[in-house]
């Protein structure tokens, strides 16, 4: 019985020593390998001819071998590959490699990779991911890449922090208003603005969406017999995304945050009341479907799904999803955003980064200089999923023309003025992850902190109220 | 004496040449649980005391992570709560269905096997699948069920759009995946001894008597088993969460599996989800710890006390 006991308990405990033994060893191996293992890095994927180099490329002047990170599918990744094709042919000095990392798991293998040292030399970066990376050391500085050129990406689409940039939105996004004009036609209602300067007020817009606010008798709200339980159709849609509600709070002349980024003025009256007037377009205007922000499909729900004649969301659903339901008999409208003080929409883009690991920042910056130059994102562009950066594309007609010209968009002069001329007015403000830290933690816990005020169980001063301590907290990484 | 003693060192080397047999036979599960769960568990430990984000090289912190998780975290006592209130709705419902369901299957109906593939169809749906389609049930403006609710004239339920209502709705839809738990209690109610029914019969007891003092005490083994199964299943809950609430409406569904998920995975805090999972951990440990403390006095074995 004893000996038993003892053979097993030896057993266990060899096991347990190597283990740890083991254990000990790979994270010694891992740490010490780390700067030397990061070297052939870029080209992990070819490791094969990547060894093969040193070896037959003496004669020949050696090509920098360069990786890039997209998201998307394979099929998007041949597609840039291809363009990277041409960069590649037209010098030779860099060689351009496309890596496609599925949008659900791209900032995962992201930051696994940089675990281990092994990330590429330049890459995407998910906008809210930037300052965050960039302050833990894992960015170049990219100041320099458009010294001396002619054309320079829009200055709302620099990632700026401390007096440093950062990083450069690999295309353009704004907030809009979109509209069904069928709706608006049959309800005998004026069509929203697309011209800046003719944006409707907050009163407009709500009283315009009481005229399409319909239910099932045919009554409008504020209607005698107006049943707000059997609504067939909604007016409005305002979406109540975190990172989309700033907007209302600066144009109510409040803010999530300081012009700068240092505080938190969420807690502010302008800022708690463009909140609650979203969230009463549901609880009191009755114009509004219930949304308590669990999805971010809003212009599916909304205007593609035909239940809401006008809703606010980003510039890229032109092309991901309001295209087709465009073909399939959707006629629909792109106007400016309505305004309680100021007027306001938001920009915003995800980033080409030059990565800190890399061994050739200067290679990577040319070539996402060249990348970035909208001929090469054409078939993002021209199907309206993405906006160019650069500032030419909104200033030269001929351009405009060229890019918005085509069946995939509402009609030239709509899109013209609520998009292109919206996007370089003064109404566009960076969204705050161009110039704040922790904007994940706080918008989740804002997220979280907004859930009964969408369904009226409390209100958004009370709510803020009892949480602002922990969204400063959150706004200063300590949550 | 003498060749007792003999006979019984016979035994003994016996044995032990056995018991090699059955460590040699036993290292490769040893292994596999030594490097696949206590190596990770032990290194879950290691990286929660550490303020590790995946980028930066991590810093050993001590107890930091816990005491923030205890005093400053604006989720984790709202998580805790919505996940065993989620855990025991969910739990006592599918038992009691699926024990009822089990009960009316094992009956001589017709068509039983087709009704037995209806209820446990649920469980082998692809769960994406079964969330889209229960979301546009649940759905607060145009949903199914409201659309109902206003055809007979009464007002909207939000469903899963309203924190009182979301752990109770996302609570049902657990109940109606539990098939898995019907084919477990059908096997064992086929093995519920018919005579002791027949007994029971002749002295004149009814259903309810002989479900009561047959067939609940023979299943008790099996209640036990699923007991454990589905409780520890339900408190690890995060599909629902993540395939329909994102956790809200406000921390109403933010189950601590989905903020483990939430702090590691989307806002890359490694140390702190780690620490989260830790808590996590020693909360499942005490319920089945409870359980199994519990179990021994209203589980009746047939072959007598033999633990």
């Amino acid at each position: 019985m004893k000996a038993r006991k003892s053979i097993g308990v030896g057993l266990l405990s060899v096991l347990l020593v190597s283990s740890v033994v083991g254990c000990g060893n790979n994270e010694k191996n891992s740490a010490s390998s780390t700067p030397s293992s990061s070297a052939p890095s870029s080209s992990a994927s070819s490791g094969g001819e990547a060894s093969k180099t040193p070896e037959k490329t003496d004669t020949k002047k050696e090509k920098v071998k360069i990786t890039y990170s997209m998201w998307g599918s394979a099929e998007e990744g041949n597609v840039t590959q291809a363009v990277a094709d041409k960069f590649n042919a037209s010098q030779d000095r860099i060689e351009v490699e496309v890596v496609a990392i599925p949008w659900e798991s791209y900032m995962t293998k992201l930051n696994t990779q940089a675990t281990g040292g092994q990330l590429p030399d330049t890459g995407m970066l998910k906008e809210d991911g930037v300052i965050q990376w960039s302050s833990e050391g894992m960015l170049n500085d990219v100041s320099a890449m458009y010294e001396g050129s002619d054309s320079k990406p829009l200055d709302s689409l620099a990632y700026k922090y401390q007096g440093k940039t950062l990083a450069y939105a690999a295309a353009n996004e704004v907030l809009l208003l979109y509209y069904n004009k069928d709706m608006f036609d049959k309800a005998g209602v004026a069509y929203p603005p697309s011209a800046l300067d003719k944006a409707w007020t907050w009163d407009e817009f709500v009283a315009t969406a009481k005229k399409l606010t319909v239910d099932k008798k045919g009554k409008h709200p504020g209607e005698d017999g107006f049943d707000k339980d059997s609504i067939v159709q909604y007016g409005a849609s305002v979406e109540n995304l975190p990172w989309q509600l700033e907007t209302w709070a600066l144009s109510n002349g409040g803010g999530f945050y300081s012009a700068d980024g240092t505080e938190v003025r969420i807690g502010e009256d302008a800022s708690v009341e463009a909140i609650q007037k979203v969230a009463d377009l549901y609880l009191k205007d009755h114009v509004a479907p219930l949304s308590v922000g669990q999805t971010d499909d809003g212009i599916q729900r909304t205007i593609i799904a035909g239940t809401v004649a006008m809703a606010t969301n980003g510039a890229w659903n032109v092309g991901t999803s309001l295209n087709t339901a465009k073909e399939e008999g959707l006629n629909y409208g792109v106007a400016v955003l309505p305004y309680m003080k100021d007027k306001v929409t938001l920009n915003t883009g995800g980033a080409n980064v030059v990565f800190s690991q890399t061994k050739h920042p200067a290679e990577s910056m040319e070539w996402l200089k060249w990348y970035n130059s909208e001929e090469n994102n054409w078939g993002l562009i021209s199907s309206g999923i993405w906006m160019p950066t650069l500032e030419k594309w909104y200033t030269d007609e001929t351009l405009t023309h060229k890019w918005v010209d085509n069946p995939n968009f509402p009609p030239y002069e709509e899109y013209k003025s609520a998009v292109v001329d919206y996007a370089r007015s003064s109404a566009a403000r960076p969204a705050a992850w161009f110039y704040t830290n922790h904007t994940t933690d706080f918008n989740t816990l804002l997220g979280s902190v907004l859930g009964d005020v969408w369904t009226g169980k409390t209100t958004a001063k009370d709510a803020i109220a009892k949480n602002l301590e922990a969204l400063k907290a959150a706004h200063a990484g300590n949550n | 004496m003498e060749t007792i003693s003999k006979s019984s060192r016979r035994r003994a080397r016996i044995y032990s040449a056995e018991a090699r047999v059955a460590y040699i036979c036993l290292i490769p599960a040893f292994l596999g649980l030594i490097f696949l769960t206590y190596v990770p568990l032990l290194s879950v430990l290691g990286i929660s005391l550490t303020s590790w984000t995946g980028l930066a090289k991590p810093e050993f912190i001590g107890f930091d992570n816990y005491v923030k998780l205890f005093t400053t975290d604006p989720y984790i006592k709202d998580s805790i709560i919505a996940t065993i209130y989620f855990a025991l709705l969910s739990v006592a419902g599918s038992m009691i269905y699926s024990l009822f369901i089990a009960m009316l299957l094992n009956r001589k109906i017709p068509a039983r096997g087709f009704f037995r593939a209806v209820f446990y169809v649920p469980y082998v749906l692809p769960a994406a699948a079964i969330y889209v389609g229960w979301s546009w049930l649940y759905e607060a403006n145009f949903g199914f069920f409201n659309y109902l609710l206003s055809e007979i004239g009464l007002s909207k339920v939000l469903f899963i759009a309203d924190s009182s209502y979301v752990v109770p709705s996302l609570s049902l839809i657990s109940v109606w995946l539990a098939g898995n738990l019907i084919v477990i209690f059908l096997a064992g109610l086929q093995n519920v001894p018919s005579v002791y029914h027949e007994a029971a019969e002749m002295d004149g007891a009814n259903g309810w008597q002989r479900f009561l003092h047959i067939t609940l005490p023979c299943m008790s083994p099996i209640i036990f088993y699923n007991l454990l199964m589905s409780l520890i299943a339900n408190l690890q809950v995060v599909t629902p969460a993540l395939a329909l609430t994102n956790g809200g409406p406000g921390n109403s569904s933010r189950f601590m599996t989905y903020l483990m998920y939430d702090q590691a995975f989307v806002n890359y805090k490694l140390g702190y989800a780690c620490a989260t999972t830790f808590i996590i951990f020693a909360i499942l440990a005490a319920f089945t710890a409870v359980l199994f403390k519990t179990s021994n006095r209203w589980i009746f074995n047939e072959g007598g006390d033999d633990k």
